[in-house]
Parts: C-alpha cells; structure tokens; sequence
C-alpha cells in the first residue's frame, strides 16, 4: 500500500489535470449541447499564444520586444498566462459564429463542423508556428522538484493541480451562484422560454462558448510544460476529453470532474505496473461504464442522444 | 430537400442505368487517367476508398450511426491481410477472406457493445474502440510490427484455377479492386433497395417507432455495424496490398475523420452514391491542391467547414437541388431532422 501511494497521489494529480482539461468543454456541452471537437485545437491555439508572448513573437527585434525579453520570466509568464487564453475565448466566438447555422438542426452537424475547425486551426498553427515541438518556459518558483514525506514530487504538476481545483471551484461557481450561470442554464433547458423573458441568447450562447474555449486556452497554457507542445497536440487532448464527458455523463458538471479524476487514478495506477499501457487504461474504463450504464455515471438526458 | 429515403421507381433492379455507366466510367479509367495528368495509382486508392465509404455509409447515412472509429476495421483488414501472406501462406483469396473475416469479428464485437447506444455515446463508444484497436496496433509490436508496422507484404497473384494474372503492376491491381468495386456497389444498392434496407433508414428516421412496429432494433444496428466492419475489412486488406504494408496509421483517428468527411462532403447522408463522389473529390482535391500548396488540408477543412454550414446535404444534394429546383420549401424539415 506505501508503495502504491505515490502512484495515487500521482493519478489524482493526473485526474486533476485530466479535470482541467475536460472543463471547458463540459461547459459547452452542458449549456449549449454542442460537442465542440475542436476543443483540442483551442486548447493548442491557447498555448501557441502563451509561447508567443512569453518570447515576444514578431516583436522580438524592435526595441519593445528587448525591453520586454530583458524583464525576469515570471510576470511574462503571468501575462501569458491572462492573454492566451483570452486569445482562445476569442477564437472560440469565431466559432460560435459559424456553428450558428447548424442550431436546430441534427447534433452531428454541430460536432463535424467543429470537427472540421479543428482541422482549420492545426494547419493554422502548423503555418504560423511551424511543425516542431516547442517549449514552454518557467519561471523558477514554480519549477523543479519539492520533497514532501520523503517523497519527490514535480513541483510544477502540484501548482497545475492546485490551479485546476481554482477553475473547477471558479466555474462551478459561476454557474451555480450568479445570476448568469442561471440564465445559461435555462437556456440550455427551455430557449424560448428565456427568450421570451427578454434575454439575448444569442449573446449568452456567444460568452459561454468563448468561455469555454477560454478554459480550453487556460488548460492549453497550463498543461504544455507536462505534455510539450506540437500541432496535432489537439487530438491528444480532445479524445480523452470526450471519453471524461461520456464517462461522467453528458451535461453534468461533478459526473465528469469525478470522471477526470477516475480516469487519472486508473491511467496513475496502470502506469505503476504497466507503463506502456496506462494510457489504454482510460479506453477500457471507459467501455466497461457505458457498456453497462447508458449515459455514463452522472448522465441526464440530453438531445445529443438523437 | 432529398433524404437518402426517396426511394426510386426502380429500386428493385439489380442494376440501375446509373450503376451501368459507373462500372463503364470504372473499366474504362486505365485508359484515360494518364491524359486528364493523373495517374494509375491514384485510381487504385480511389477504388478502396470507395469500397470503405460505401460500406460506411449504410451505417452513417442509411442507419444514422454516427461511427467515429471506423478506421480501425480498415486497419483491421490491413494487418490480416498482411499477417495471412506472411505467416499462412501467399494467396489473394485467403487473405481478402481472413481480412473481411477478421474485421468482421472484430466489428461484431464492438457491435455487441455499442449496437444499444444511440447519439452522442455511440459516437463515444466507437471513438474508444477505435483507439484501443490503434493502441493494439502500435503496442503488440511482435505480432504488428509496433510503430513501422509489417513490410514487405507480397502482393499475391490472381489465381482462378485455369488461369493466373500477375499483379504486382498497378494497372492489373486496378483492375481487381474495379470489379470488386462494381460487385459491391450492386450489393450494396440491392441492399439498400430492400426490406432490409427500409428497416435501417426506419431505424435513422425514428428508432423508438421501429422498435414499435415491432423489429429489433439492437439487432438490426449490430448487423449494420458488422457488415460495414466487413466491408472496411476488405478495403484495409486491398490496401496492404496495394501499399505492401500496413501499419497502425491506417487505424488512426485520422483515418476515421476522413471518411466521415469525405461522405458527408460527397452528399451521403442524401444520395446512394453520395460517398463516391466524396472520395473521388478528396483524391482529386489532395492531388490538386497538393500540387499547388502544402496547406491544402487548411483548404480542405475550410472547403468542409462550409460545406457544413451551408449545404450540409453534400455535393450528391447540390446536384439533386440544380435537377429540380421546383421543390416546395415547406417541405425541407422533414421529421427525422430533430
């Protein structure tokens, strides 16, 4: 059992993490009941932004971009961390825009055109950023390794996963006790009902989109220093995404946290005795879920059934 | 609009005007597909593709089974093929039957699992499925081969008992993979075209109705799955023969996208030979933009991306619309598009 510990210590990081992931996109599934595969992308296009501003970009030769290159790594990381996922959340409105037209129409419509996106945006990032693999720089408070019970752990993947816990609480918030987080969800529930009561839907279904895609960034930005950061980094992370919302069940909020967190600890614990195969793991659990429960753990009924 | 349901006059015919020109156009492309700037080969992956997406369709446009993962079966075929020649022995038929039949197991499996999903998790389901046989695939490399897969497959000569045909030239393989091509498109529209046809597109239009008047709706969908298993399974053993290997990236996700776009770009989801035109027009589009730039993905999903907001009833329901424009509009939201 000590000797699993650190194992699972190391799954529930990894379900945090996996949790910080999948947010965003439970949002917009939940609310808007649009699976958004271009989720993956975003979350890329978020860190391609964040590489961007950390090394000044296309500035990187005048006299701002010395100037800003001179200053420590920590408040560019910090600015980094602010601007791109806004960047994202405004590539995401883009989206929104497009997948207007496919809104009450067949569910599939909705997830190929994303699907479709998510295409767009890694040859997008392919053509601006190149093909390589990049890296993220850190400032070093948050990096390297801290001793705690005689264990060593990445101090970085405990400042990821305490950031995670904050975006969890944060949205959960947001959408539980404000007066916003009401009407979306009444608007996912009952459109022209709240209509009719003189909200602009258009413009809800437009923040929380960009909202989502945002948190889709915020992970991006979050996660690559873990993962490292390539174009096709989308389909990485949209899959196990999907697989955390049909395992939690679609459109609930603490379904798919539990999923995360599931899915770390199985991905964690598979990686103690079987590392080549841990991430398989999360398939398998899958499977035996929805194999015996329809909608997942948590799942409500939802038009995406049809 | 027009559904994949306006069944035509001629339904019960074996072949159709239609299927005649097209077997024509198909017998016929060894001898003009070098002057229109083309090439061999390019008829050669053409004419798999359009087997896989032919047999997709039945389960993606015909039954409304939105499978993610189909790029597995294809892989499937691909390594059985390829296993059947190095291990069992060099033969054309026993390796399209061990593909056919190991994709079809394979299918059969995940049917029995996903067959009593709907939406979003079947959808789901299969992605899942579809990355473990990937997994597989890349992980068990003393079977597989891991990440470079199995090379130097053989490419098996046609033998038909009186005589034999060589077909390590691209021209003859063609040929093979053409007939095979003509002989599943009469099935399949036959297919379509029957009682067992009507029972799938019942299936799509309303799943809870079918089940009312009486069919077994799970069984009928585990069927689909493993027949359009099959015919991935026959594609993937073409493939690696026509590749003389096979490896995990034929199974990828990757693949799996793309043929759900290339359907849904053709018009499979309105018309019968919706995906056809799908395939031919990604093929020609790779080529074609390919030649002139290297982002022609970029223009391809863009190209996609508009095709879904715009006229997501494909290029087969463009036509349709120029053949009779007269079409009332109140009838285009027909029942099924909840």
């Amino acid at each position: 059992m000590t000797l699993l510990l650190p194992h699972i210590f190391n799954g529930l990081t990894l379900g945090l993490l996996f949790a910080l992931i999948a947010l965003g996109f439970t949002l917009i599934v939940g609310v808007m009941e649009v699976i958004n595969l271009a989720h993956g992308s975003l979350f890329g296009l978020g860190a391609y932004f964040a590489l961007t501003i950390i090394g000044a970009g296309w500035l990187s030769d005048t006299t701002f971009g010395v100037w800003w290159l001179s200053l420590p790594i920590a408040p560019r990381y910090i600015l980094a961390l602010i601007l791109g996922p806004i960047f994202a959340g405004l590539a995401g409105m883009v989206l929104e825009l497009a997948l207007r037209r496919t809104y009450g129409k067949v569910p599939l419509y909705g997830l190929l055109l994303t699907f479709g996106a998510a295409l767009v945006i890694e040859e997008l990032i392919r053509l601006g950023w190149g093909t390589g693999e990049q890296f993220l720089q850190l400032p070093q408070s948050i990096n390297g390794a801290v001793l705690i019970g005689g264990l060593i752990f990445s101090k970085y993947k405990l400042f990821a996963a305490g950031f995670s816990m904050l975006a969890i609480a944060a949205v959960w918030v947001f959408l539980e006790k404000t007066p916003y987080g009401a009407i979306i969800k009444a608007g996912a529930h009952d459109s022209e009902m709240v209509r009719a009561l003189g909200f602009d839907l258009a413009r809800l279904r437009l923040l929380v989109f960009g909202l989502g895609a945002g948190l889709a960034g915020l992970a991006g930005v979050i996660m690559v220093p873990i993962w490292g950061l390539r174009p096709h980094v989308g389909v990485d992370v949209v899959i196990p995404a999907f697989l955390i919302i049909a395992l939690g069940g679609v459109g609930s909020f603490w379904g798919s946290v539990t999923a995360a967190i599931l899915v770390g600890l199985s991905v964690g614990i598979t990686g103690a005795y079987a590392p080549a195969w841990s991430m398989m793991s999360m398939y398998i659990l899958l499977i035996l879920v929805v194999g015996f429960r329809t909608r997942g753990l948590f799942g409500k009924k939802s038009a995406l059934e049809n | 609009m027009v559904t994949l349901s306006d069944i035509s006059r001629r339904s019960g015919q074996w072949i159709t005007p239609q299927i005649a020109v097209f077997a024509l156009v198909l017998l016929s492309l060894p001898f003009w597909i070098g002057p229109i700037g083309l090439y061999q080969y390019i008829g050669v992956e053409i004419a798999i593709w359009i087997i896989f997406a032919l047999g997709f369709n039945l389960l993606f446009g015909y039954t409304g089974l939105h499978s993610f993962g189909h790029g597995a079966y294809l892989g499937v075929g691909a390594y059985a093929f390829g296993l059947f020649q190095l291990h069992v022995g060099v033969s054309l038929f026993g390796g399209l039957l061990a593909a056919i039949l190991a994709a079809g197991v394979a299918g059969a499996v995940v049917a029995s699992f996903v067959s009593h999903r709907r939406g979003i998790y079947f959808a789901l389901m299969t992605i899942a499925f579809g990355q473990l046989f990937w997994f597989g695939a890349v992980k068990m490399h003393w079977i597989t081969g891991g990440e470079d897969g199995l090379l130097n497959i053989p490419r098996p000569d046609l033998n038909l008992g009186v005589t034999s045909f060589d077909l390590s030239g691209n021209t003859a393989l063609y040929y093979l993979i053409a007939t095979l091509v003509i002989v599943i498109t009469i099935l399949t529209w036959r297919a379509v075209n029957s009682p067992f046809g009507r029972i799938l597109q019942a299936i799509r239009q309303n799943e809870v109705r079918a089940s009312f008047i009486g069919y077994e709706v799970w069984w009928f969908k585990w069927v689909v799955f493993t027949l359009s298993a099959m015919f991935a399974g026959l594609a993937g053993g073409l493939f690696s023969m026509a590749q003389e290997s096979a490896y995990p990236d034929v199974m990828s996700l990757h693949q799996s996208g793309l043929i759900v776009m290339m359907v849904l770009v053709g018009g499979g989801l309105v018309n019968f030979w919706g995906p056809i035109l799908g395939v031919v027009l990604y093929f020609i589009a790779r080529d074609v933009l390919g030649a002139i730039t290297e982002t022609w993905l970029l223009w391809y999903g863009l190209m996609f991306v508009a095709m879904v907001m715009f006229k997501p009833e494909g290029l087969a329901g463009f036509l349709a619309e120029l053949k009779r424009p007269s079409e009332p509009e109140t009838w285009t939201k027909p029942a099924e598009e909840q």
